[in-house]
């Protein structure tokens, strides 16, 4: 647990300077309660959630895989990973297509709200608890017209050790 | 400015290698007693098309066996030396040579100097001797002065001139060396430094200059540093002469590309007979009178040196005369002279202008880019990268199944009202499967490839065995997949040499079975279905079933006598068999034969042997057309469905209940034939739900794999059908019991399974738990894995 701490205080000393660069354009969307971001250039498509085959032995949050045009994409329900919302497939479920330095992955989210261009000045610091996800996995918070979004460094998570998407020490 | 020249290496590499193997290839099949003049041509362009290419890059070492070859090579075509079967064996050995110099240069791998070192003087005598009865003119050392370094010379206060005088065969090199005046002192320091590098002889010539005569191993360069100790280098005159039939490249060649490139032999002739011209001249010119000419300066002197040709790019209204010297270049050597030479040149210009100004042309591109050289094959060819080809073949394929899928939602429409929409998808149809076909015939190359490495195999481990084999290869020209053409030159090869050495008996062997000395051994490759049957046939011993059951028996083998031929000759496939004593005839043909499996096995291939005792054997390897492409035996299981690669399967069958025991500790067996097999239940490897948990209920696929047989109980059958392989690694991770995925015709993902990892997983699995074995399995795998995800994602 302390080793967590430790890692947090050092996390929000390295924030600021990852705020700088934080400005862009977010794609929003939502996950059980929550509003969240993910920088745009890292989306490669929307789509919606069918046919998924599934790959035995993996943890409950991988669905499995699917054909993308003759690629085989892995797609990770993001609502089971972090416990939020209702895990439910139906036409309207959402499916972010993501290109992760060329690694492509799919996230099932609740929905997808709106493509928006933060300013630096509208992003601030993480306080230490704001989500079911490890803040160092969250850029900043953005506040736009009272609503609050959770910018995440969708990179960072997806290629973490606990989405076990890739090969522990593929890491990097 | 500066070309980066790096980026043309692996072009020039690609080109080395194959013009090597077709020179090779030319050499084997060529008649010692009356040789074809088309195929010696054909030999020296390409020696000299490697020469030329060598010398842009900079390879010296490549560039100084291709020239003594060359010269050697060059004196045979023109008749002025007859060829015997040491020339053939001297040029296969340049081959190699020059094969291992690529290597070296391209992997980095080491360079035998020695070996290097030995063919070229090999060549030099051969050539040499040869000279000395056709050519006696040729080899006495002309005192022909040519420029040889682009050292830093002031052209017009031409002092001081080294040459060199003769090449003996030691290696050692005779440098004349004139200086300029200097005093008695500074004469006997040089000679002294000199002494260093060699033998030195002092004298003077007429107009009381001091000259050397050195003879040592070192380059002009050298001396040049030496000198310049005392003298100011500038003043230094250096020429190198060697005798008009001395083949001798030294680094210096290699900094003057114009050595390296000369004309083909459509303008031989004109250029032998100007050559000869030339050389009658060089003799009576006198070294000081040249001296001025005998060098060049880098800096713009050019329009003084015209007739060196050393900067045709820059006037190409010399062309003429600067490939006329070039062309000296290939008889006479370095043997370039003085005005009168020039004079001459140009004179013999305006006859041989043509083709003087296209060998100009070829020099000029050569140098540029090194893929030039074989024009004409580069017109009816491009090179593409390979990854370029495959996503071709990916979008085709995903085009095949896009148009499958329009054509099953087609085939719901009433054909009447739709009949239209219905025939253009028929065309559709047909057109996507031309394109397909021609998409997949891009990565075909023809067996040649493989095939044209053995015939010198063959001959040379037939020589050295003592055994008189005749190769014969059938079907060349099937094509195959790259990926597998690359992969199937290893086992062939020892398929082939096992043959040689173990299958064709020796010539007395063979005259005491009554048939004729000389064995047979033929490679053949034809399209057989599918799949492509390449076989290794010898008509030698044979296989010996008694010695190899009683072999097999020894080694503790289960064998019995019921067995069948089949059975018994696969029996050298067996990790490990016949490495030990020595059973005659069959010897060494178990040696590696287990990986000569292992890897036909891994291609998705099947070996099979034919054998009758003293008629000789057939090894025969199907494989699939291409890699991309797997036979599977789709299964279900769930709502899934699974691909297992149908060469691993041996049968499928539904068990009766009094066929499946439990036993205690190792799970349920199944007793096939006299067998029991341990079930693999792939629903509880997998935790993967389903309704059928009694294997009589499902289906026992049965598993072979490295020797292991396995059933594995799934749900049901599906189809047996080709699929394509795709990667789950690239987007995902490597996951345990799953080799692959595909897609199937209703765009579905279907994951394929590693059949050797399911079956070892299935070993380890507790049933008496319940716990599946899988988390230990999988940190086993994933450990195993890491070091090739951390490669692949680098």
């Amino acid at each position: 647990m302390s080793t967590e701490n430790v890692s947090r205080t050092s996390n929000s000393a390295t924030t600021s300077a990852k705020l700088k660069n934080a400005a862009g354009e977010y794609l929003t969307f939502v996950l059980g309660e929550e509003q969240y971001g993910l920088e745009i250039l890292k989306v490669q498509e929307i789509r919606g959630y069918d046919a998924v085959t599934q790959i035995s032995n993996t943890p409950e949050f991988i669905k499995g895989v699917v054909n993308l045009r003759g690629k085989i994409v892995p797609i990770v329900d993001l609502r089971i990973k972090f416990h939020l919302g209702k895990v439910e497939y139906d036409e309207f479920t959402v499916v972010i297509i993501l290109n992760l330095n060329g690694r492509v992955v799919g996230i099932v989210v609740d929905g997808v709200s709106d493509v928006m261009a933060l300013k630096e000045e509208q992003i601030r610091d993480v306080p230490s608890l704001v989500s079911n996800i490890d803040t160092k996995y969250i850029v900043g918070l953005a506040s736009v017209e009272e609503q609050m979004f959770i910018l995440v460094d969708i990179e960072q998570l997806m290629s973490s050790q606990e989405m076990a998407l890739m090969d522990e020490i593929a890491v990097h | 400015m500066t070309i980066d020249m790096s980026q043309f290496y692996e072009v020039f590499f690609d080109e080395a290698e194959e013009l090597l193997a077709e020179a090779e290839r030319l050499l084997l099949s060529i008649d010692i007693d009356s040789p074809d003049t088309e195929d010696l041509n054909a030999i020296f362009r390409a020696a000299h098309s490697i020469k030329g290419g060598a010398a842009t890059f900079g390879f010296m070492d490549m560039t100084e066996i291709t020239h003594v070859l060359e010269n050697l090579l060059d004196k045979i075509r023109k008749n002025e030396m007859a060829l015997t079967a040491e020339h053939v064996d001297a040029f296969l050995a340049a081959k190699d040579v020059l094969k291992m110099e690529v290597d070296g240069h391209r992997l980095a791998t080491a360079v035998d100097e020695e070996q290097v070192a030995d063919v070229k003087m090999m060549l030099k005598q051969l050539s040499e001797a040869g000279a000395a009865v056709v050519k006696p003119a040729q080899a006495t050392p002309a005192p022909v002065a040519a420029p040889v370094v682009a050292a830093p010379v002031v052209e017009d206060k031409p002092a001081a001139s080294v040459s060199v005088a003769s090449v003996p065969d030691d290696g050692l090199t005779r440098f004349n060396i004139v200086l300029p005046e200097v005093s008695e002192k500074d004469m006997t320091n040089l000679k002294e430094e000199l002494g260093l590098l060699g033998d030195v002889e002092s004298s003077q010539n007429e107009n009381n200059r001091y000259v050397f005569k050195l003879t040592t191993d070192s380059t002009q360069a050298d001396i040049i540093s030496i000198c310049s100790f005392v003298l100011d280098p500038d003043d230094l005159v250096i020429t190198v002469s060697a005798p008009a039939a001395q083949a001798e490249a030294k680094p210096a060649v290699v900094e003057d590309p114009g050595f390296g490139l000369f004309e083909d032999e459509a303008k031989a002739s004109t250029e032998s007979a100007s050559a000869s011209e030339a050389k009658s001249n060089t003799s009576g010119v006198n070294i000081h009178e040249e001296v001025g000419y005998g060098l060049f300066a880098v800096d713009g002197k050019n329009d003084v040196e015209e007739g060196y040709g050393f900067f045709a790019p820059f006037q190409p209204h010399k062309d003429a005369a600067v490939a006329e010297l070039i062309g000296d270049d290939t008889v006479a050597t370095e043997a370039n002279s003085g005005k009168a030479e020039l004079a001459k040149a140009e004179a013999a210009a305006v006859a041989s202008k043509a083709a003087a100004s296209e060998a100009t042309d070829r020099r000029n591109q050569g140098r540029r880019e090194s893929d030039k050289a074989p024009a004409s094959a580069e017109s009816s060819s491009i090179r593409v990268g390979i990854e370029k080809v495959d996503q071709l073949i990916n979008l085709v394929g995903e085009l095949v199944i896009t148009q499958a899928m329009i054509e099953q939602r087609i085939s719901q429409l009433d054909p009447v009202q739709h009949e239209p929409l219905i025939n253009s998808v028929g065309q559709l149809t047909r057109n996507t499967r031309d394109l397909q076909e021609s998409v997949m015939s891009i990565r075909m190359m023809p067996m040649d490839f493989v095939f044209s490495r053995f015939p010198r195999m063959v001959r040379d481990l037939a020589a050295k065995l003592g055994k008189k084999v005749e190769f014969v290869t059938v079907g060349a020209t099937t094509e195959l997949d790259k990926g597998l053409i690359e992969r199937i030159v290893d086992p062939l090869t020892h398929l082939v040499r096992n043959s040689v050495d173990h299958g064709i008996e020796t010539p007395e062997g063979r005259r005491a079975a009554g048939k004729s000395e000389t064995g047979t051994l033929t490679l053949s490759a034809a399209h057989k279905g599918g799949s492509i049957v390449i076989e290794v046939t010898d008509d030698g011993a044979g296989l010996s079933r008694d010695k190899l059951l009683a072999k097999a028996a020894k080694n503790g083998l289960p064998v019995s006598e019921s067995m069948s031929d089949t059975e018994v000759f696969n029996l050298i496939f067996a990790p490990g068999f016949s490495t030990a004593e020595v059973v005659t005839d069959v010897s060494g043909r178990g040696v590696g034969m287990d990986v000569v499996k292992r890897n036909i096995t891994a291609m998705n291939g099947v070996v099979e042997i034919r054998s009758a005792l003293g008629y000789g054997t057939t090894i025969s390897i199907a494989l699939p057309l291409t890699l991309a492409i797997l036979d599977g035996m789709s299964v279900s299981l769930g709502n899934s469905i699974y691909v297992i690669p149908l060469n691993l399967i041996v049968e499928t069958l539904q068990p009766r209940a009094e066929d499946i025991k439990t036993v205690t500790g190792e799970g349920r067996m199944v007793h096939v034939r006299g067998e029991y097999l341990p079930i693999i239940a792939l629903h509880s490897l997998f935790n993967h739900h389903t309704d059928i948990t009694d294997p009589t209920q499902g289906v026992l696929v049965l598993l072979e794999s490295d020797g292991k047989k396995s059933a594995l109980f799934v749900d049901r059958l599906v189809g047996q059908q080709q699929v394509v392989i795709k990667s789950l690694e690239t987007n995902y991770r490597k996951v345990p019991g799953v080799s692959g995925a595909t897609i199937m015709g209703d765009g579905c993902v279907a994951l394929i399974l590693d059949v050797s990892a399911i079956i070892q997983m299935g070993q380890t699995t507790n049933y008496l738990t319940g716990a599946p074995p899988f988390s230990h399995y999988q940190n086993a795998q994933l450990i195993e894995n890491q070091a090739t995800t951390k490669e692949l994602t680098k």
